[in-house]
């Protein structure tokens, strides 16, 4: 089958390439999909330019892209929930990384029925940014009436948590550039902060959650806006202790500055890892379906034209999900 | 399986014999919602008939969309009947929408039961022009009518199934956008 390939670190001309290689192996707890459209992401290109080489090491080759939406063609001896011919979607897991080829493996409990009003390319645009946005918020147990701010709101992080938090009836704050704020306040935010012109510092007060998709001094000012006792939840900020150790980093401590602003503030912090979810797919799928939350594509390429697709994506001019069609 | 006897017998003369053939090729079944009854690309061995409940058949664009086909409801039957006609996998997914009882017919003994028991002829002639006269009136309302006078009718047809459709299987089904559909109650709702 062919498979788009990061075949060496690097930019994105030199390092990536469509290889014939072999099909994937079908474990008992997987399904083989055969793949309609993928998404790309941010951490995608962080891969291919060298970036994660600690965090995430991966052998060379490896096929890219981990979000994908396609039809189950294959399942495992142990897959219940899902039979030969559903239409899914998924995000899949860290070792079976690969979604931008012809067919992928993936371990059934991470793959989700797909939303039956939306197009593959456009199911393909959801798990990754739909389950970090999830996750963060059901973490910090977003419910109606809180007052949430979510940065970025045109990212596709930022797009989904927007209507995510809207769906649970939160008062949204989001912040974003002049050239986005219409379609940011069409996503459904109740304010919108043009970074260029308003300072949201001024604007947000005693916010019950940040969701930080910024990082840097974004999460440090986030206390500035939560009220006493709020959550941080961050995707992009330093470690928090618990996270930390969890990801067998048992000496880790918060870096002071946060430590000292989280015991001022009484509020508190969590860095979320997405983790690949059926389930959570599966609620989001209801929500998609009831149109609480709609997909953004900026743009879909056919598959011969992935390298372009990722200069586009580089570009950061990109308005939404940019999706590879495969088949 | 009484009733649909019952219902049979109002219209034509059933033997015990033919009443047993029936028997002999049908199955009551409880589905549970979510259930796939009929799966696109796979044979179609069954017709269905609904004694409540709803299953809903749909097909599947290129693009990935669903496109609801028809709403079985209480007393209507409901198959891939393109799959029965062709002998081919079914182009057509069906699936319930919310638990219901059927009866299961062996769609290939359904289809041969008119050799040994001619009288069933009438009842069979009756049910596809039922079919055609709705398939008829829906296309012909798709042509003339708006929006919002198709989907008064379909309430009318289908009261309560809102409880347990999504707003895709209703749009899908009446030709139009989520968006449209939302337009059209609010308009209903003034």
């Amino acid at each position: 089958m062919k498979a788009l390939q990061l075949i060496k670190y690097g930019a994105i001309e030199d390092s990536l390439r469509i290889n014939e290689v072999d099909k994937p192996s079908v474990k008992a707890s997987d399904v083989l999909v055969e793949v309609k459209a993928a998404a790309i992401n941010p951490i995608d290109k962080s891969i291919i330019l060298g970036n994660l080489q600690g965090l995430l090491p991966i052998p060379i080759p490896s096929t890219s892209g981990y979000d994908v939406s396609g039809v189950v063609v294959e399942k495992g001896d142990e897959v219940s929930q899902l039979e030969v011919g559903d239409l899914v979607y998924a995000r899949v897991p860290q070792d079976q990384m690969g979604t931008i080829a012809e067919f992928v493996a993936v371990d059934a409990l991470a793959v989700s029925k797909k939303p039956g009003n939306i197009s593959f390319e456009e199911a393909a645009s959801i798990p990754l940014a739909g389950l970090t946005a999830k996750q963060s918020l059901d973490y910090v147990g977003l419910k109606e009436n809180d007052k949430v701010l979510i940065h970025a709101g045109s990212g596709g992080v930022g797009s989904i948590a927007i209507q995510y938090a809207k769906a649970k009836g939160a008062f949204v704050y989001t912040t974003t550039s002049t050239t986005n704020v219409a379609w940011v306040k069409a996503l459904g935010a109740d304010r919108v902060i043009d970074y260029k012109t308003e300072d949201y510092k001024t604007i947000v007060h005693d916010a019950d959650i940040v969701f930080d998709t910024l990082g840097k001094e974004y999460t440090m000012e986030a206390f500035s806006v939560v009220k006493s006792g709020g959550k941080v939840v961050s995707v992009v900020g330093p470690l928090d202790e618990d996270s930390a150790k969890a990801f067998g980093m048992a000496e880790y401590k918060l870096p002071e500055e946060l430590s000292t602003v989280i015991k001022e503030t009484g509020a508190s912090y969590k860095f979320i890892f997405m983790h690949p979810n059926g389930s959570h797919l599966a609620e989001i799928k209801s929500l998609m379906e009831e149109e609480k939350i709609k997909p953004i594509i900026d743009k879909v390429y056919p598959f011969n034209e992935s390298i372009e697709a990722f200069n586009h994506l580089a570009s950061g001019r990109a308005k939404g999900k940019i999706i590879i069609k495969i088949n | 399986m009484e009733e649909l006897i019952l219902n049979i017998k109002s219209s034509i003369q059933l033997s015990a014999e033919a009443e047993e053939y029936l028997r002999t090729i049908s199955k009551e079944k409880t589905v549970a919602k979510d259930s796939i009854l009929i799966r696109e690309g796979q044979s179609v061995n069954s017709i269905y008939f609904v004694k409540d409940g709803c299953l809903r058949s749909y097909c599947v664009d290129k693009k990935g969309k669903e496109h609801t086909l028809q709403f079985g409801i209480r007393n209507w039957w409901i198959s891939d009947y393109i799959g029965i006609h062709n002998n081919e996998p079914a182009i057509l997914t069906v699936e319930c929408l919310k638990e219901s009882k059927v009866i299961e017919f062996n769609a290939k003994k359904l289809n041969e039961i008119f050799e040994p028991f001619p009288e069933y002829e009438p009842f069979q002639r009756k049910l596809l022009e039922r079919h055609v006269v709705s398939l008829h009136q829906r296309i012909l309302n798709q042509l003339q009518l708006t929006a919002s006078e198709r989907y008064a009718l379909f309430l009318e047809q289908y009261p309560d199934i809102e409880q347990y459709t999504h707003n895709y299987h209703i749009a899908s089904y009446l030709g139009i956008t989520q968006e449209s559909l939302s337009r059209v109650r609010v308009e209903m709702a003034k």
